[in-house]
C-alpha cells in the first residue's frame, strides 16, 4: 500500500518485450491460465450437471404432485380409494368390509364408500346461499330445513347422510366454506330378494346382526377378500321363482326349498319365501326374516320313513324282504293307519312301505328296532342337535323326551310325527342315503376347489366326499335306499316329481299342522318332498316344503305332497340341472332304469327266515309294553290326557293325531298320502 | 487534489469518457439482460402485479447499475488502497451483526441500518475478494512458494468464516470458504501447499458436522431423504421438484404455473425463483437462464484471463467464484441436489443486499476489465 503506483522497473522491461511484463511474468501468466481454465471448465461441469439434474427433473422423470404432499392446502380427500380392489371382474370399492360374493363371482352383498354431510354454521357466510348450492347437488334435500340448520347458533350440523361420492365431490367443488365430509360405507345388497334370509344384515355400524352378515362378521372386517359362498346365484334365482309360482298357486302362507351337493355339503341354493329386499332388513317383517330353511321346525312326516328304513336296514333289524303289517294300531283313542290299507294285501314288503308311504308298517320297524336304537340313529344323524351351519339362526330340534321315549313315541317318530326338525336337516339326512353313507356338514361356504363355473364342474364322485365325513350308512344298503327312494318316484307316491332323463329319486311328506289350541288341524299341511337327482349318478339333493297350501282344481282338491311340493320339485330340477352342468339322459334310459330298479316283492334269500305274519316280534313288544305299565306306558297315557301334559308330551299326543287320515275316504288317490 | 494528481499520473492517457468507452458494454447488456428475467419473474411470483417484488427491485437494480458503472472508472490503485477499510468494515458489521442482529429463520444475518436491512455476510464475500486480491498482487506469484506469506490471507478468510459460522449461517460460511480457497488456488499457491490444506478436510467435516445445529443436520438429512418427511423439512424441495415436474418442456405459461401462482411453492420471489420461472417457462426457459449464466461467469473469467495485473486476474477469479457459487447452490438447491439453504439466485431473486452486493463486486470486475492492461504495485522480488 505504501507503493501503489506501478513499478518504474516493470514500465521499462514494457519497452523491449511483449506486453505483460517480464518472461518470468509471462510464464507466471501462462500457470495463472491454465488454473483459471480449469476453474472455467469446473464450472462448465458442474452447469452441466446442474442441467442435466433441470432435464430430470423438467422432462425425463417429473415428479407427480402427491396427496400427502399436497394435503396440508387441500381438503381431506375422503378414505376410500374409487379404484379399489379387484375381485373377479368386478371393480370393488376400497371399504372397510369384505364383500360377499356368490361360487360363480357375483356380488351378493357389498360395502359403498358413503359420506355424510356436516357443517359448522358458525364458519357459515350465507346459509341462504349455501342451502340453495346443496339443494342443487341433493335434489331431496329439504332447502328450508337446511337454511334454518345453517343459521343455528351451534357447531354442528348433519346435513345429509350416505351420499355418493360423486355427490360428495359436486358439494366439494360447491366450495361452500364450513360445509365438512364424514366418511363411511353402507352395505347393499346389488342382488335383492335372492338369498335375503341367508346373507342377513347389517346395524348401522356396520356390524353383523344376522345371517352370513353376523357369522363371518369377524372374518369380514378383517380380511379384505370377498367371501365366497357356496351358493350359485342362477340356481337361487330359479329356486326362488319357482318356489314363489308354487307358493302362488297354492296359496301357502310360506314355503322353503334347498339345493345341496350330496358330495361336499355345499349348499347351492337356500330360498325361504315369503322373503324381502335385503336392502330393507330393518324395515322387514319378523316372518319374511324367519328363515325356514333353518330356523323354522317343522314335522318332517313321512319324509323321515326314510330314516327309519336306513336305520333298519343298516341295524340289521329288516331287510328288504321282510314285509310289516299296515293294518291300523289302536293304541288308546287313537289309530294309526293309512286310508287305504283295504285296498292291498295287509302285509307290505320293505319297498311297498316305502313307495305306499305306510304309516302303521313304518311303525312296526320302528318297534322291532326299539327306543334305544331309534334314538342312537336319530342322534347319530344329527336330528337332535343343531344343524351345523354357517347360519347363527340355525335352531334346536324340538324332540319328545329321551327319558319319556315310550311304544307310542317310538311308533309315531317312524313316520315323523312328534318331532319338529329343520328342513336342512333332513336333506342332510337325505344326502347321506344318496352318496354312498355318508354324513355330511352342510355349508354356505364354496370349497376351495370350486370351480367358479359349475356347469364346468367335472362328474363329483365319492372322492369329492370330505375326509372328516363320517360313514353311517354301509355302502350295500345306500345302493338299496337309492333304488328304494327312485321307486318312490317310479311308482310311489313322488311320481309328479320325475323329471324325464334325470331320474330324480325322493320321498314326500305330509304333516298336519298343530292349530292354536293345540291338536291336529285336519286341512291344514305342510307338504314337503326330499329328493335326490340324478339316482343313477347322485349329484344334488332337493328339498322343497310348503306351509299351508291351498287345495286346486289340479291337484284335485288334494294338499298333500304328491300333489304340490313333488311337481314343484320336479319343475325346479328340469330348470336348474342345465344350470349344474347336468343334462338329462334319454338315451340310456332302459339301462338306467334297469339298474336303479329294485322289486316291490323280494323274494327271500336261502337261509333267512322273513319277518311277515307269521314272524313279528315287534307287534308281541307294542303288546307287551301295552299291558305293562313302566315308562313308555305312562308316556302313552299322558297322550291320552294332553290337557294335562307336559310339552314333550304333548308333542307325543299330537303325534297320534297325526296318523293318515282316517276319516278321508278311500275313494281318493291312494298313492298321494304323504 | 493529491487524489486526483496521482491518479492522472498514473494514467495518462484515461480520460473518463475513454474509461466508459472501454467498458465492456456487451457484458452489461447480459447483466440488464438477466434483471429483466429477474423483473418478469418477481411480477409473477407478486401475482400478476409489480407492487411487493419487482417494483422495488428494479429500483435497487437502476441504483447498483449506476454503482457498477462508476467502479468501473474507479483505478485499480484505489480499489487496492479501499481493499483494507471494507475488509475491516465487513467485520465490524459481521460482528455487530451478532450482537443486535435480527434474527430471521434461526439465524441472526440481518442487520438494521437506517431503516434498510444488510446483511453483512454478502459485504463479507466481496470484501475479502478485494481484500486477498491486493494481497496476492501485492506479494505476486513469484513468492507464493513461501508459507509465511500465506498465514495472513488464511487469516483474512478464517474470521469471516468464523463470524458468519457463528450466526449461524452455514451456506453462507461455506460459500466465503470456497471463494477464499479459489482464490489461492487462482494466484498461485503450490500444489503441494494445497495437498497438504486439503488432504485433513474430511476429518475436519466429521468433526464439524458434530458441532452442526439440529436444523442444519435435519437439512443434511432431508437432503439425503427428502420424500421421508413430505410435511416436514423436505417439504420445499418436494414441491419444488413438483413445480419443475409440472413445467415440463415448455412450461405453464406465463402467470399459469400452478404450483407458484397457488402458493404450494415456498420461498417463490427468493431461493425458489428458478423453479417458479421453470413451471411457468418450462425446461426451455430454465435452461436459457442457466445458459445466461454461464455466459456472465465465463465472461467473468475471460476478464480474469485478459487482465494483464495479478489484481485484475484475481479480482476476476473472485467475482466470477462468488458469482458461480450463488448460481450453483442456488440451482442445486431448488432442484433437490443439496441441502436447502437461504441462497438466492443472482440478479434475479427478490433481495436488496444481494443486489447491491453483486452489482457491487460486477463493478470491480468492469473496473478490472477497463484496467485489464495496467500494471502497478507488484513485487518483483522473490522470498528467500
Amino acid at each position: 500500500m505504501s507503493n501503489p503506483i506501478h513499478d518504474r522497473n516493470g514500465r521499462s522491461e514494457q519497452a523491449s518485450l511483449p506486453p505483460g511484463g517480464s518472461l518470468r511474468t509471462l510464464m507466471a501468466q501462462d500457470r495463472m491460465h491454465a488454473r483459471l481454465l480449469f476453474l472455467a471448465g469446473g464450472f462448465f461441469v458442474l452447469f452441466s450437471a446442474i442441467s442435466f439434474k433441470l432435464t430430470l427433473a423438467t422432462i425425463i422423470r417429473p415428479m407427480p404432485p402427491q396427496q400427502q404432499q399436497i394435503a396440508p392446502q387441500v381438503p381431506p380427500i375422503p378414505k376410500s380409494d374409487p379404484k379399489g380392489i379387484i375381485a373377479g371382474d368386478t371393480v370393488l370399492p376400497q371399504v372397510h368390509r369384505a364383500s360377499v360374493i356368490d361360487r360363480t363371482g357375483q356380488v351378493l352383498a357389498m360395502s359403498l364408500p358413503v359420506a355424510q354431510v356436516y357443517a359448522n354454521p358458525l364458519e357459515m357466510i350465507d346459509p341462504t346461499d349455501a342451502a340453495h348450492k346443496l339443494k342443487s347437488v341433493l335434489p331431496t334435500l329439504n332447502e328450508a330445513e337446511t337454511k334454518r340448520r345453517l343459521s343455528l347458533n351451534k357447531q354442528f350440523v348433519y346435513l345429509a347422510r350416505d351420499i355418493t361420492p360423486a355427490q360428495e365431490l359436486a358439494i366439494n367443488n360447491l366450495g361452500i366454506p364450513g360445509v365438512y365430509f364424514e366418511p363411511g360405507e353402507r352395505r347393499r345388497y346389488p342382488m335383492g330378494r335372492v338369498a335375503a334370509q341367508i346373507l342377513g344384515g347389517v346395524d348401522i355400524d356396520d356390524h353383523g346382526v344376522a345371517g352370513i352378515e353376523r357369522y363371518f362378521d369377524r372374518r369380514l372386517d378383517t380380511d379384505r377378500t370377498p367371501l365366497r359362498l357356496s351358493m350359485d346365484v342362477r340356481v337361487q334365482n330359479v329356486v326362488h321363482d319357482e318356489l314363489q309360482g308354487a307358493m302362488d298357486m297354492f296359496q301357502a302362507i310360506g314355503a322353503c326349498a334347498i339345493v345341496m351337493d350330496v358330495h361336499t355339503g355345499e349348499i347351492i341354493s337356500m330360498v325361504s319365501l315369503p322373503d324381502y329386499d335385503a336392502n330393507d332388513f330393518g324395515k322387514a317383517p319378523p316372518d319374511s326374516r324367519f328363515n325356514r330353511a333353518v330356523t323354522g321346525m317343522y314335522e318332517p312326516g313321512s319324509t323321515f320313513k326314510l330314516q327309519t328304513t336306513a336305520m333298519a336296514l343298516q341295524e340289521g333289524v329288516a331287510h328288504i324282504w321282510d314285509r310289516f303289517s299296515s293294518i291300523p294300531i289302536k293304541i288308546g283313542r287313537f289309530t294309526i293307519s293309512d286310508m287305504k290299507s283295504d285296498h292291498f294285501a295287509p302285509w307290505l314288503y320293505l319297498p311297498e312301505v316305502m313307495a305306499y308311504s305306510s304309516n302303521p308298517a313304518a311303525a312296526h320297524i320302528a318297534l322291532d328296532a326299539g327306543a334305544a336304537r331309534q334314538q342312537d340313529w336319530l342322534r347319530h344323524m344329527g336330528f337332535f342337535s343343531r344343524v351345523p351351519v354357517e347360519l347363527p339362526e340355525a335352531g334346536h330340534p324340538i324332540i319328545p323326551s329321551l327319558h319319556n321315549w315310550g311304544v307310542s313315541t317310538t311308533m309315531t317318530v317312524a313316520f315323523g310325527h312328534g318331532v319338529a326338525e329343520p328342513p336342512l336337516s333332513i336333506v342332510r339326512g337325505t344326502a347321506a342315503t344318496a352318496n354312498g353313507g355318508f354324513l355330511l356338514k352342510p355349508t354356505l361356504l364354496a370349497h376351495d376347489s370350486a370351480p367358479a363355473v359349475p356347469g364346468a364342474e367335472p362328474a363329483a364322485s365319492d372322492a369329492d366326499i370330505p375326509p372328516d365325513a363320517e360313514r353311517v350308512i354301509s355302502a350295500a344298503n345306500a345302493d338299496i335306499l337309492r333304488k328304494i327312494l327312485r321307486l318312490d318316484v317310479v311308482k310311489g307316491t313322488g311320481q309328479k316329481a320325475e323329471s324325464p332323463g334325470y331320474y330324480v329319486g325322493g320321498k314326500t311328506g305330509t304333516a298336519e299342522k298343530i292349530g292354536p289350541h293345540g291338536g291336529y288341524l285336519k286341512h291344514v299341511n305342510v307338504s314337503a318332498f326330499t329328493g335326490i337327482f340324478p339316482m343313477n349318478a347322485p349329484r344334488y339333493a332337493i328339498y322343497v316344503m310348503l306351509d299351508s297350501p291351498k287345495p286346486t282344481a289340479q291337484t284335485h282338491g288334494w294338499t298333500t305332497a304328491g300333489w304340490n311340493a313333488a311337481p314343484t320339485a320336479s319343475h325346479m330340477i328340469t330348470r336348474i340341472a342345465p344350470m349344474l352342468g347336468l343334462f338329462p339322459d334319454t338315451q340310456h334310459t332302459a339301462a338306467i332304469e334297469a339298474e336303479l330298479a329294485i322289486p316291490m316283492e323280494p323274494a327271500v334269500p336261502r337261509g333267512y327266515r322273513a319277518l311277515g305274519p307269521d314272524y313279528d316280534p315287534g307287534t308281541a313288544h307294542l303288546h307287551e309294553h301295552d299291558h305293562e305299565h313302566d315308562a313308555p306306558a305312562r308316556a302313552a297315557r299322558h297322550a291320552r290326557t294332553p290337557r294335562d301334559a307336559t310339552d314333550t308330551a304333548q308333542i307325543t299326543d299330537r303325534a297320534l293325531h297325526a296318523r293318515n287320515d282316517v276319516r278321508r275316504t278311500p275313494a281318493q288317490h291312494p298313492r298321494d298320502r304323504g | 487534489m493529491k487524489f486526483q494528481k496521482r491518479l492522472l499520473r498514473a494514467e495518462p492517457n484515461f480520460q473518463i469518457l475513454t474509461k466508459l468507452w472501454q467498458i465492456n458494454w456487451l457484458y452489461v447488456l447480459l447483466i440488464c439482460a438477466l434483471a429483466v428475467v429477474g423483473y418478469g419473474a418477481l411480477y409473477s411470483a407478486g401475482g400478476g402485479t409489480s407492487r411487493p417484488f419487482a417494483g422495488p427491485q428494479s429500483i435497487r437494480f437502476c441504483f447498483g447499475l449506476v454503482m457498477m458503472l462508476c467502479m468501473a472508472l474507479m483505478s485499480p490503485a484505489i480499489l487496492v488502497r479501499m481493499a483494507w477499510p471494507i475488509y475491516i468494515f465487513s467485520l465490524v458489521l459481521l460482528v455487530a451483526v451478532l450482537r443486535m442482529g435480527h434474527v430471521g429463520k434461526g439465524a441472526e444475518r440481518w442487520l438494521m441500518l437506517g431503516g434498510m436491512q444488510v446483511q453483512p455476510s454478502e459485504l463479507a464475500k466481496i470484501a475479502l475478494v478485494l481484500m486477498l486480491a491486493t494481497w496476492f498482487h501485492k506479494i505476486s506469484y513469484r513468492r507464493m512458494g513461501n508459507p509465511l506469506r500465506l498465514i495472513p490471507p488464511a487469516l483474512m478468510v478464517l474470521v469471516p468464516v468464523a463470524l458468519v459460522l457463528k450466526e449461524p449461517n452455514l451456506g453462507t460460511a461455506v460459500i466465503i470458504g470456497t471463494v477464499g480457497a479459489s482464490m489461492f488456488f487462482g494466484a498461485g499457491m503450490r500444489l503441494w501447499q494445497i495437498a497438504l490444506v486439503v488432504l485433513p478436510v474430511p476429518f475436519l467435516a466429521r468433526i464439524a458436522y458434530s458441532h452442526l445445529h439440529d436444523y442444519q443436520k435435519a437439512r443434511v438429512t432431508t437432503f439425503l431423504h427428502p420424500e421421508s418427511d413430505p410435511l416436514g423439512a423436505g417439504y420445499n424441495i418436494i414441491q419444488s421438484k413438483i413445480a419443475l415436474g409440472s413445467g415440463g418442456m415448455w412450461g405453464q405459461g406465463y402467470l399459469q404455473g400452478t404450483q407458484g401462482q397457488l402458493n404450494f411453492l415456498p420461498e417463490k420471489q427468493t431461493d425458489f425463483i428458478f423453479t417458479m420461472i421453470a413451471e411457468e417457462w418450462g425446461f426451455v426457459g430454465g435452461i436459457a437462464i442457466i445458459g445466461m449464466l454461464l455466459l456472465l461467469i465465463f465472461g467473468g473469467m475471460l476478464i480474469a484471463m485478459r487482465s494483464r495485473n495479478q489484481f485484475g486476474r484475481l479480482l476476476g477469479l473472485g467475482i466470477s467464484m462468488n458469482f458461480f457459487l450463488y448460481c450453483a447452490v442456488n440451482l442445486s438447491m431448488v432442484m433437490g441436489a443439496i441441502p436447502v439453504g437461504g441462497v438466492p439466485l443472482p440478479l434475479i431473486s427478490y433481495g436488496g443486499s444481494a443486489m447491491l452486493m453483486v452489482m457491487f463486486g460486477f463493478g470491480l470486475l468492469m473496473s478490472a476489465w477497463v484496467h485489464r492492461n495496467a500494471t502497478f504495485g507488484e513485487t518483483t522480488g522473490e522470498d528467500n
